[in-house]
């Protein structure tokens, strides 16, 4: 238990194993669910008889021709935000206001520990979890590959874990900063609400609500449009937007934990 | 007036929450080698000072320098290097064994010799082998107070920090902090046992509505207690001139008065050689409790018996 890093991993040891063979079994069900819907085309019926709105809810038709575009559409543009906004806020409001609210925050600044590191060190271990929580994403959908007997081309895969941990990492920091700006628990909690849930119905909703259009770019996963992604289109606005937010989110957690007082 | 050689120098310290300062205009210094206990009634403000002490809150206004360096929030850490801090309530790391805790506590003092926090533990007896989550609050407590000395700090702070201990816990404690302040460690405590902080601090500072009212020596306050008289007579008698916190009552057969008298014993005498028809007399020393009482009395003008 040398530092920081080390011992909020250790601290959330089980938290990381838990959501790493969630995440999996989540991507491997989702591949080994592909020949199905690839070959019913019943569902494909189904599925135009819906609301528009709820269609937007289970993806482009067209995106479950190709295993990459299914994957694309049905994991990482439906289930993977929904399961990454859980995550985060979990991670993100436990590693601040609610290790502030046990007095565990007081305990690290009354050591030779200065602010800036404890930042520092609990933003490396989220950044850290998130990538661990990608990769195993991405292991659950080879391990899919493997028992369908599929192949994928493996910049698909890249592609998109690369960008869902941009996504989860910038989703992360935003409650992270506000977390550690404010220590208010209430707050922070409803901020990471607000942007998740608020983020998945706007993206969900805008291709068939007209007048939410003009906000759908306040939606945090406008920024990963996995389909697209999946078809190679990797926009680097969209690399930058979610650099952008991870940037002032730590800048604000660092210049405002430094100076406030602590509670607990 | 900061003391040029002072390892703790509080200058007007306020905090204000809310519209309500919780300390206001605190100011002390502490020198090398004092142990200071710092003593007031529950929302007195000796946890607001000792946490802006440690850099966990922002002063409103006033200075505080440990070491010669003014501390804020921002560079607490620097003077962290010099000082351990332990508190009655701390919420140590509770996935953490103890054995983890102090390993971690040992890397951020850059600590390479564990002989002091093996002979501390060897002193306490704590369970380092659980997590600290399932421990008792004395075995956390045990814990929290080894970390803060372990790295043979030059101050240590500490809040409330035998709250937890059992009396045996308690006299060990008492032997420590003896045994630091012999090896010339700095020491400020805030307790809620008087008789503790009598015992090893040689001065005490007395904090009332965020106020520091006095800032006095130990043996002072224990000087300070005087003695309890009760006397029974036939007939009533007047108390003697200095008597305070007088009492009177009628019984079966006589009369009873109980005082406190803190002016000298043979004035007392005198007093007493002049009660006729007496039927009983007890003398006694009067607590230190009651004299801090007093000293509450005499310097805001009430009574509180905590």
């Amino acid at each position: 238990m040398r530092n920081l890093f080390m011992k909020t991993l250790y601290d959330k040891r089980v938290f990381i194993i838990g959501w790493g063979l969630g995440l999996a079994f989540v991507g491997y069900l989702m591949t080994i669910f592909y020949p199905a819907f690839h070959q019913d085309n019943g569902l494909d019926q189904l599925i135009k008889s819906l609301p528009p709105a709820l269609q937007g809810l289970v993806g482009n038709l067209d995106n479950l021709k190709e295993l990459s575009t299914y994957l694309g559409s049905q994991l990482f543009n439906v289930r993977i935000p929904i399961f990454l906004s859980v995550l985060t806020i979990l991670l993100a409001v436990g590693l601040t206001v609610g290790e502030e609210e046990k007095g565990q925050i007081r305990i690290l600044a009354g050591l030779p520990l200065s602010r800036r590191s404890i930042v520092l060190s609990k933003w490396l271990a989220i950044v850290f979890i998130c990538v661990v929580a990608s990769l195993m994403t991405i292991a659950g959908i080879l391990v899919g590959l493997a028992v369908i007997k599929e192949t994928l081309d493996t910049m698909v895969l890249v592609r998109l874990g690369s960008l869902m941990t941009l996504l989860s990492i910038a989703l992360a920091t935003i409650i992270f900063g506000v977390g550690l700006a404010t220590g208010k628990k209430g707050l922070t909690t409803a901020v990471g609400v607000l942007v998740a849930v608020g983020s998945f119905l706007l993206t969900t909703f805008a291709s068939a609500v007209s007048w939410l259009v003009p906000y759908e770019k306040l939606s945090i996963l406008h920024y990963f449009p996995a389909p697209d992604i999946a078809k190679g289109t990797v926009d680097g606005m969209n690399i930058i937007v979610y650099a952008a937010i991870t940037v002032i989110f730590l800048a604000l957690a660092f210049i405002l934990f430094r100076r406030r007082d602590l509670r607990g | 007036m900061i003391r040029p050689f002072s390892i703790v120098s509080v200058d007007k310290l306020t905090k204000v929450y809310g519209g309500r300062a919780a300390i206001d205009a605190v100011s002390f210094t502490i020198t090398k080698g004092e142990v200071v206990g710092f003593v007031g009634l529950n929302g007195a403000g000796k946890s607001t000072t000792i946490n802006s002490l440690l850099g966990f809150l922002r002063p409103s206004s006033g200075v505080i320098e440990l070491f010669g360096k003014r501390v804020l929030p921002e560079n607490a850490h620097n003077s962290h290097k010099k000082l351990g801090f332990a508190s009655g309530d701390m919420s140590l790391f509770t996935n953490l064994t103890g054995k983890q805790y102090f390993d971690f506590v040992a890397h951020r003092y850059h600590l390479k010799n564990m002989s002091k926090c093996n002979d501390l533990v060897t002193r306490f007896e704590p369970d380092l082998d659980k997590k600290i989550g399932t421990l008792s609050r004395g075995n956390k407590q045990k814990i929290a107070l080894i970390a803060a000395f372990m790295a043979s700090p030059e101050l240590v702070i500490l809040d409330e920090p035998s709250s937890g201990l059992d009396p045996l816990m308690q006299q060990l404690f008492i032997e420590l902090i003896r045994s630091e302040r012999e090896a010339g460690t700095t020491i400020f405590m805030s307790s809620h046992y008087l008789n503790e902080v009598i015992d090893v601090c040689s001065r005490i500072l007395l904090i009332r509505d965020g106020k520091l009212i006095k800032d006095i020596p130990s043996a002072e306050l224990m000087n300070d207690g005087g003695k309890l008289v009760h006397i029974t007579t036939h007939h009533e008698i007047l108390p003697p001139k200095d008597a305070k916190d007088i009492e009177k009552n009628q019984i079966e057969g006589g009369f009873e008065l109980t005082f406190t008298y803190k002016a000298t014993a043979a004035k007392l005498q005198q007093w007493l050689g002049g009660v006729t028809q007496l039927i009983d007399l007890t003398i006694s020393d009067h607590t230190i409790e009651a004299a801090f009482d007093d000293l509450y009395e005499l310097e805001t003008g009430e009574v509180n018996h905590a």
